[in-house]
C-alpha cells in the first residue's frame, strides 16, 4: 500500500481507490489475483462514497437544526417558541391549577368549619339571651303579681278593720317582696353575666393546646 | 415610549384573565426551575398582585413622579423573596413570552421592543432601589411574638419584638411571614407609633380558611417567631395636621389610625379628633378599653364606638358611616379612613355627601394601597 499517496486533508478518497495501482509481484513470489483486488476495491470505494453522501446529508440536518436552535425567530430562540415548550408550559400551568385546587379545597373545608362553629356560638348565644330575658320578664311579672296582690290584701283588710298590727304585717310583707324581686333580678343579671363570660372563655381555650405550641426556631 | 399602545395591548391580552399569569409563572419555572422555591404553593394572591403591578405601570407608563416611587418600593419589598438582579431579566423575557402567547398574531417586532425597553425601565429601578437598600437594612426583619391575646373569637392583638429595627411611619403596613405558612407574605398595618423598645403592635383578625391570619390569630403563642418585610405604604399624615381631624376604623382597620393617633399625641398642640370605630358587634370592638383610657389621658381625643348588627348593644347603633354622619358636621375636617372595602367606599361616599372635600379624605383600604 506504500504506492497510495494520501488525498486532501490526509484522507483516504474514493478516487485514490479507484486509482491505485500495485505493482506486480516480483518473479518467483507468490501475488493476489489482480482482478480480485480490483473488484474489492471498486466495493470499498462504493462503499466509502455511500458514507460520505450520508456524512454530508447528516451534516447538513445537524446545522439546520442547530440553526433552528440559535438563530431567533420572531424574537425569540426558535426551540422556545416550539410546540414542544407550549406544551411543557400548558403541563406547569395544570400542574398549578391542581395544586390550587387541592389548597382551595382543604381552605374551603376550614372555612365551612369556621363558619358552622361561629354560627354554632352565636346560636348558643342567642339562645342563652332570649332565655334569660324570659327568665327576667316571668320574675318581674311575678313579682309585679306578688306585690299588687298583697297591695289589695291590706286595703281590703284596712276596710274589715283589721288591726293596726295585722296591717303592719301585711307591709312588712310588701316590702319584703319588693326586696326578693330586687334580690331575683340581681342574681339572673349575674348569672347571665357568668354565661356570657364562659361563652367567651370555651373561645378562648378553643386556643390551646395548638395555640401555646411554640413553633421552633428555625436551625 | 408608547404607553397608549402597551395599555392597549395589556387591555386586551388580559381578557384571557388569570391564564395570563398562570402561563407567565409556568413558562418562567420551565425557563429557571430553581425559581420556583421562592414562591408559595398556592399563588393565586401572587398572581393576583403581578397582574395589579403591571396595570399600575401600564396605567402609570407617563407619569413617573408617581409610578418611579410605586416601583422602588417594588424593589426593596422584593428583597425579602430572595429575588436577585439575574431574576429581572428572566421575569422579562416570561412576561413577553406570556404577552406574545396571547396576542397571537398582531403581535410585531415594534410592540416587543416597545415592552422590552418599558420592562428594562422597571427593572433598573427595582434593581436599583434594593441595592441602595441594602447598605441600609437586611432583607427582612427576624421578629419574635412576645404578646399574643385573643381579644375575640376571632380577633387577636400581636406584640412583636424584631431582631433590628424596623423603620416605618404610623400608617404604614408590614408583610409577615410565618414557618407555619412558608413564602406566603400577607400584609399587617402596625398598631403603635414607633416605640423606644422598638416593638410593634398587630391587630388580626382571622379570615375563615385564609392561609395565614389563622396561624397567626390561633397558630402561634409568644416566642414563636415570624419573618416581616419593610414598611410599605403612604397612608399617613402627609404633613403636620392644619385642620381637625375625622378617624373612621372598620375592624382591625383601627390598627393604622390608632398609630396615627398615637402620633398625634407627641405634638406640641395635637389638633381636635373624632375616633369613630364600627364593628358588627360588641365583641368586635376588640381595642376598646385601651382606646378609652387614650382618651381619658388625651381630652383632645374623642372615641365613639359603633355597633350594627347588635340591637342589644347599648351604645351608638349602626353602620360607622351612618353614625358619623349624623354625629357632627365635618366639612372643615381632615379624614383619614381604615378598614375593609365595603366600608371605606360607604364612608368615603357618606363623607363626601356631608360635604368633606375629597381631596382631603385619606384612604387605606387593605386593598392596591398596600404595596405602595
Amino acid at each position: 500500500m506504500s504506492v497510495v499517496i494520501p488525498g486532501p486533508e490526509g484522507r483516504l478518497t474514493p478516487e485514490q481507490i479507484r486509482s491505485v495501482t500495485f505493482p506486480p509481484a516480483r518473479f518467483g513470489r507468490r501475488g493476489l489475483d489482480e482482478v480480485h483486488v480490483r473488484a474489492f476495491c471498486a466495493q470499498v470505494e462504493e462503499e466509502i462514497v455511500y458514507l460520505l453522501n450520508e456524512r454530508a446529508s447528516l451534516y447538513q440536518q445537524a446545522e439546520q437544526l442547530r440553526q433552528r436552535f440559535r438563530d431567533p425567530v420572531d424574537g425569540e430562540p426558535a426551540y422556545m417558541s416550539s410546540i414542544a415548550h407550549l406544551q411543557a408550559v400548558q403541563v406547569l400551568v395544570n400542574a398549578q391549577k391542581t395544586a390550587e385546587r387541592f389548597v382551595g379545597e382543604a381552605q374551603q373545608y376550614c372555612r365551612e368549619l369556621a363558619e358552622n362553629a361561629r354560627q354554632r356560638r352565636d346560636q348558643l348565644l342567642a339562645e342563652a339571651r332570649l332565655s334569660a330575658a324570659k327568665m327576667m320578664e316571668r320574675a318581674d311579672s311575678e313579682a309585679r303579681l306578688a306585690v299588687a296582690e298583697a297591695a289589695a290584701r291590706a286595703p281590703a283588710a284596712t276596710a274589715a278593720g283589721t288591726s293596726g298590727r295585722e296591717q303592719e304585717n301585711l307591709q312588712g310583707e310588701i316590702a319584703y317582696l319588693r326586696m326578693y324581686s330586687e334580690v331575683y333580678r340581681t342574681h339572673l343579671r349575674t348569672y347571665l353575666e357568668a354565661l356570657l363570660r364562659n361563652v367567651d372563655e370555651w373561645a378562648r381555650a378553643e386556643q390551646s393546646p395548638a395555640g401555646l405550641e411554640h413553633d421552633q426556631p428555625p436551625a | 415610549m408608547d404607553a397608549q399602545r402597551l395599555r392597549d395591548n395589556l387591555a386586551r391580552v388580559m381578557m384571557h384573565g388569570d391564564e395570563v399569569p398562570l402561563f407567565f409563572f409556568s413558562d418562567l419555572f420551565l425557563r429557571h426551575p430553581e425559581v420556583r422555591e421562592l414562591f408559595p404553593v398556592g399563588m393565586d394572591v401572587t398572581r393576583d398582585r403581578l397582574v395589579a403591578a403591571l396595570a399600575r405601570i401600564v396605567s402609570e407608563a407617563d407619569n413617573l413622579d408617581a409610578l418611579v416611587p410605586f416601583l422602588q418600593g417594588l424593589g426593596r419589598d422584593h428583597r425579602k423573596f430572595g429575588a436577585v438582579p439575574d431574576h429581572f431579566g428572566a421575569v422579562g423575557t416570561s412576561l413577553i413570552a406570556a404577552l406574545r402567547h396571547f396576542t397571537g398574531p398582531d403581535w410585531s417586532a415594534e410592540l416587543e421592543a416597545e415592552w422590552k425597553a418599558a420592562f428594562g425601565v422597571v427593572a433598573k429601578v427595582m434593581i436599583e432601589a434594593a441595592a441602595a437598600n441594602q447598605q441600609a437594612h437586611p432583607p427582612w426583619w427576624d421578629a419574635t411574638i412576645v404578646g399574643h391575646e385573643l381579644r375575640a373569637f376571632d380577633i387577636a392583638v400581636l406584640r412583636l419584638a424584631t431582631s433590628e429595627p424596623l423603620p416605618y411611619r404610623p400608617g404604614q403596613t408590614i408583610s409577615v411571614e410565618s414557618q407555619k405558612a412558608p413564602r406566603y407574605w400577607r400584609f399587617y398595618s402596625v398598631a403603635n407609633a414607633p416605640r423606644e423598645d422598638g416593638t410593634l403592635d398587630l391587630h388580626v383578625a382571622m379570615i375563615d380558611g385564609g392561609m395565614v391570619s389563622p396561624v397567626l390569630a390561633r397558630g402561634l403563642g409568644v416566642g414563636s417567631r415570624l419573618r416581616l418585610g419593610p414598611a410599605v405604604g403612604v397612608f399617613g399624615l402627609t404633613a403636620e395636621p392644619r385642620h381637625d381631624l375625622l378617624m373612621v376604623a372598620g375592624g382591625t382597620g383601627l390598627a393604622p389610625i390608632k398609630a396615627i393617633v398615637e402620633q398625634l399625641a407627641e405634638l406640641y398642640q395635637p389638633p381636635r379628633v373624632h375616633l369613630f370605630v364600627g364593628a358588627r358587634r360588641a365583641e368586635g370592638l376588640y381595642d376598646l378599653p385601651d382606646l378609652e383610657k387614650m382618651a381619658a389621658r388625651w381630652p383632645w381625643l374623642t372615641v365613639v364606638p359603633a355597633v350594627s348588627d347588635d340591637p342589644y348593644y347599648e351604645g351608638e347603633c349602626g353602620t360607622v358611616s351612618d353614625v358619623v354622619a349624623r354625629s357632627g358636621t365635618w366639612s372643615r375636617h381632615d379624614a383619614y379612613v381604615a378598614g375593609p372595602t365595603a366600608m371605606v367606599e360607604t364612608t368615603v361616599d357618606r363623607l363626601i355627601s356631608v360635604g368633606v372635600p375629597a381631596d382631603r379624605i385619606h384612604i387605606e383600604d387593605f386593598g392596591w394601597g398596600e404595596i405602595t
